[in-house]
Order: structure tokens, then sequence, then C-alpha cells
């Protein structure tokens, strides 16, 4: 199975929506939050917004000459996921051949942006990453670790996961 | 939450189409209970949407859009003082 | 939140300025809010197309018919856009493995009947005495996980149907002549609420189905696939009681629905367009209630438990939890 940017990113997030999201049981269509961004994304980026899709594994919200991604958050609660999502996309295109200088993550709501860059020993973790990552979606089994992180109160799968 | 929505477009030559599309759109989402008001449940994405697809149509000098939120409709009385309608229903 | 709208009366229903609009056979137009709608109920004789159909499936919204006077006749259900080929696998192994199927099926029988049970315990602190009744239920509850097939488990939930529908005459404070459960057709005010109202219960459970990967098909107590989607009937179980028969109970002794709200015909007694306003109304009340979920520290609706059962039954199939008791 193919690893894509969202898995990285719910890795950070949380190892039970990333089994439940690549076993297709996917929630996200209930959460409000999920459905502002959507709307947000429609209505406020239309115009200068070129999404790109690589190899269904990639989804970019912009690119500059080939040189430097853009991707667009909404908030900074889980940035750790976010930095890591665009460090994929670095890490995925320089084996596509692509050669990207670094990233920006833009987070218009809160008028800030951090330049992202995938240094040497970043790929090294990447790597170890994206192997538990295949662990995790190989599994039969559920993750086990459910905590009630102040997190959970706002994912989509909070009643699927505490019912 | 639970809203009430009125609305005012400033008559002039293009007044009548801007009143027609602000009309249309905003029975999409809520209930016209008269001449230019509204009300309904909107959750917070469709208040956004809402927004969002009345913004181009507003002519941010001349007209004028309210909206009154209660965060349910339990917080708001409502009384007939002449005819009695039950337009809000959704048996029909 | 979305809405559920109810067409009662005749005509035509026609898609127009990105919306829905329903034109009265008198002409007059009523424009029902497409961005808030999820399921739409037909009832009178209406008129549509094809262009709507396609509008409806775009929202995502279900479409219910009921011919004249609440037989239910089908569903128009936009495309599958939930849809996991894991979990339908999943939800196979666990229908063909006869220890883990009854495992589920008791489950719903033992939620259906504690739910009967406190339906019968609520009406017996008020002047009647159900405790007969009452021990008689506990006493097949706990015969429940003894059963080792189907069709034993069936015999027993038909034991505590039986026993339950005995009460109702001394539940019901009117005359209502109701001796048994009679469906086709209804001979009495209770059979015509009782099969009006499991119908919409159907309705109801299946849209909440398919707002999760389930398939409606495949089936635990129920045989899966029987003419109907079975597995919303076996969730309609658990909340039948709950909802639909409390709800018969309470409008019939505060008399919200009288001997007035039905016509004699040769089909059985039908409701009147007045009482089946009167039971849409209030069953959508039903339905919006909300109650503190414990485990889940929220506030949620009776439509969102059934919701929630279904996640619990997806829990069970995928192994992750037992399915607890509702």
């Amino acid at each position: 199975m193919k690893i894509t940017g969202i898995m990285v990113y719910y890795y950070f997030v949380c190892k039970r929506k990333l089994w439940y999201f690549s076993k297709d049981i996917t929630m996200e269509h209930n959460s409000e939050l999920v459905e502002i961004g959507k709307i947000l994304d429609e209505y406020s980026y239309n115009r200068k917004k070129k999404s790109i899709l690589v190899d269904d594994i990639i989804n970019i919200d912009f690119i500059e000459d080939w040189k430097i991604i853009h991707e667009i958050k909404k908030s900074k609660s889980i940035e750790e996921a976010s930095i890591w999502q665009v460090k994929y996309y670095i890490y995925m295109l320089n084996k596509l051949g692509v050669e990207i200088e670094k990233a920006i993550i833009d987070y218009p709501l809160i008028k800030e942006r951090e330049v992202i860059d995938l240094k040497e020993k970043d790929i090294v973790e990447m790597e170890k990453v994206l192997d538990e990552i295949k662990n995790i979606i190989n599994s039969k089994n559920i993750p086990k670790d459910m905590v009630r992180k102040s997190i959970c109160n706002k994912c989509a799968y909070y009643e699927l996961c505490y019912v | 939450m639970y809203v009430i929505l009125i609305y005012d477009i400033k008559t002039d030559e293009k007044s009548p189409r801007i009143h027609r599309n602000i009309f249309k759109i905003c029975k999409k989402y809520l209930t016209n209970v008269q001449k230019s008001v509204f009300e309904g449940e909107l959750s917070r994405a469709e208040e956004l949407k809402l927004k969002m697809e009345l913004k181009p149509f507003i002519r941010k000098d001349k007209d004028s859009i309210v909206i009154f939120k209660s965060r349910s409709n339990k917080w708001l009385d409502k009384e007939f003082w002449a005819m009695e309608d039950d337009k809000t229903s959704n048996i029909i | 939140m979305k809405e559920t709208f109810y067409i009662t009366k005749s005509g035509t229903l026609r898609r127009k300025d990105n919306n829905i609009v329903f034109e009265n056979s008198d002409g007059t137009e009523v424009f029902l809010k497409s961005e808030k709608m999820d399921e739409l109920y037909l009832f009178g004789e209406i008129d549509l197309n094809t262009r709507l159909l396609n509008f409806l499936s775009q929202m995502g919204i279900t479409l219910n018919v009921f011919n004249y006077y609440g037989y239910y006749s089908g569903s128009y259900y936009p495309r599958e856009s939930k849809v996991s080929g894991y979990l339908l696998v999943e939800q196979v192994k666990t229908q063909i493995d006869l220890p883990r199927r009854m495992k589920i099926a008791k489950e719903i029988v033992c939620s259906a009947a504690r739910n009967i049970y406190r339906n019968l315990r609520y009406y017996n602190k008020r002047e009647v005495d159900l405790s007969v009744a009452m021990s008689e239920i506990e006493y097949f509850i706990s015969k429940i996980d003894e059963m080792e097939n189907i069709n034993s488990l069936m015999g027993i939930e038909g034991n505590i149907r039986k026993i339950y529908y005995d009460q109702w005459t001394k539940i019901i404070k009117q005359d209502v002549e109701f001796e048994k459960r009679v469906k086709r057709p209804p001979d009495n005010m209770v059979n015509t609420l009782i099969s009006f109202l499991n119908s919409m219960m159907y309705t109801t459970v299946l849209s909440e189905i398919y707002k999760t990967q389930l398939n409606p098909t495949v089936s635990f107590l129920h045989e899966p696939g029987n003419k109907r989607f079975s597995l919303a009937l076996d969730i309609a179980e658990i909340f039948k009681p709950l909802i639909v028969d409390r709800m018969i109970f309470s409008m019939l002794n505060k008399k919200q629905i009288t001997k007035s709200h039905f016509i004699d015909k040769s089909r059985g007694l039908e409701l009147t367009d007045v009482g089946l306003k009167i039971l849409l109304g209030e069953y959508e009340n039903r339905l919006k209630k909300v109650l503190k979920h414990k485990g889940l520290k929220r506030e949620v609706s009776y439509r969102y438990l059934i919701r929630l059962e279904c996640y619990k039954l997806m829990k069970s199939v995928i192994g992750e939890k037992r399915l607890r008791r509702f």
C-alpha cells in the first residue's frame, strides 16, 4: 500500500486514526472542523490555488517553479505532524528527481508562515517513520494506545474510539 | 445555533438582481418567514458557507445583512401577534 | 445537524435555483432548504423527475417513499460514498463465524429486551401491576446466553415480545381493542401505529447505517438480505421499544392520538392526514431529543444513539472491543 502525505500526518497525530484511515474507515465527513477547512479552501484560495496531485501520494496545495512547496494549514495545533507531512513531500519529490529547495507552511488565519527543509538526519528519521507506518497499516489489529488526549475531543473519530 | 437573518438592499438599477440572488441563496439554508427575514438552525460550517456564498453579491457600502444568533431556539421566545403560520415546520 | 423534511400533500417536486421546491396542487411553492436537508419523506402523490433525483444524489439526500397512508415502498439513496472493503470482509467473516455471529445477535436481543423491560418498569409504577410480566422477561433475558443457535435465540425473542404485547392493553388507557400484533393488514389503532412507526424506524436506522461503512445487507440476528436491508432490522430491534413503543404509549394516553385519526378501509385501519402529521411531528421530536451519554461525556440525540450503535457494531466486527450493552 502506498503511503500518502495524510498518512504521515496522521502518524504524528494519532496511530489509531492512521489505522482506521488506512482501512478506509474514514470519519472526516462528520467533522465540522474538516468541513470548515473545506469551505475555506474552496472560497478563499480558489484563485491563487493550484493543487497538485502526484501519484496519489502527494497532494500539494501549490508549488513555485517546482522548487518551493506551499502547504496551507488552519492552525498550529499539531505543528509537528504538518512539518513531517511536508518533509515527506520533499523526500518523495527528491526521490522522483524533483529538486525541492524548501517548503513553506502557511497559516493564513494566524498570518504566519514557517519555512521547512529536509536535512540529512531528517531522511534517516523519515525512513524509520515510514517503516513504522507500514507496520501499523499492515497490522490486523488496531493500535491500542488510546489516551483521552486533549486533541481527541475535536477529532472526527472521537465517537468511534470512545463509544 | 439558531439564527434570524435580515437584509436591506439599497434600491437602484442593480438592486433587483442582487435581491434575487441573496434571496435564492438564503432560501437554501434558512426558512423565509417574511419578505427579507429568514430563520433557522445553522451549524458553524453552514453559517460560514452561507456567508461565503453571499459575499460576491453584497455591495459593502450600500447593502446590509444582519444576523441575530442564539444558541438554540429554546432560548428564543416566539409569538405571533397576528396571523399564525407554521412556515418553519419541516412537515408539509 | 441536518434536517428531515416530510411531504404529506400531493403535488410536484422540482429542482429550482439550486434548491428543492415543492409545488402544491393549488400552485403555491414551498422551498425546502437543500443545504440543510439530509432526508426527505414523501407520503402524498408526487411527481418528480431525474433532474431532481440527480440533485438529491449530489446533495447527499436520501428519499424515502411511502404509499397511501403509511406503507413503506422504498428509498432512493445517493451513490455510496463511504465504503471500506476491509470492513465488508470483516463483517462477512464475523457473520459466517457462528460463535461470533451469535455473540452479536445475543447482544441485540438482550439490548432490545432490556429496553422492553424498562418500558414495563416505567408503567409498573403507575397504577398497573406488570410485575409478573417483568419477572418473566427477566427470566428469558437470563436464558439468552445459553442459546446456541439463531432459531432458539429467535424463540426467546418471540416469547419476550409476546409477554410484552400482552401488557399493552394494561398500559394504554384508551379502548384500543389490541389483542395481538397483526401486520397485514393492521386491524386496529395500535397495530396501525406499530406498523407505520416501525417502518419509519427502519428507514431512520438505514440512513444512519449509510453514514457508516457498514454494509446494510449483512446482518447478524436476522438472516442476511431477506428482502430488506436486514442489518437495519437488527439495529431497529434495539430502538423500537425505546422510541416507537414509548411514543405510542404516551400519545395514546395523552389522547394526542384517538380514533378520530384513523379511517377504516378495506386494507385495514389507516391514518388520516391529520393523524399522519401529528405522528411525524412527534417522531421527529423524539429523534431530536438529547440525553447525556455517559461514556462519551457528550450530549447526543436519540437519532445519534443509532449511529453510535453502528459504531459499536463496527468495532465488534473488526474485533476491537466487545459490543457493550446499550
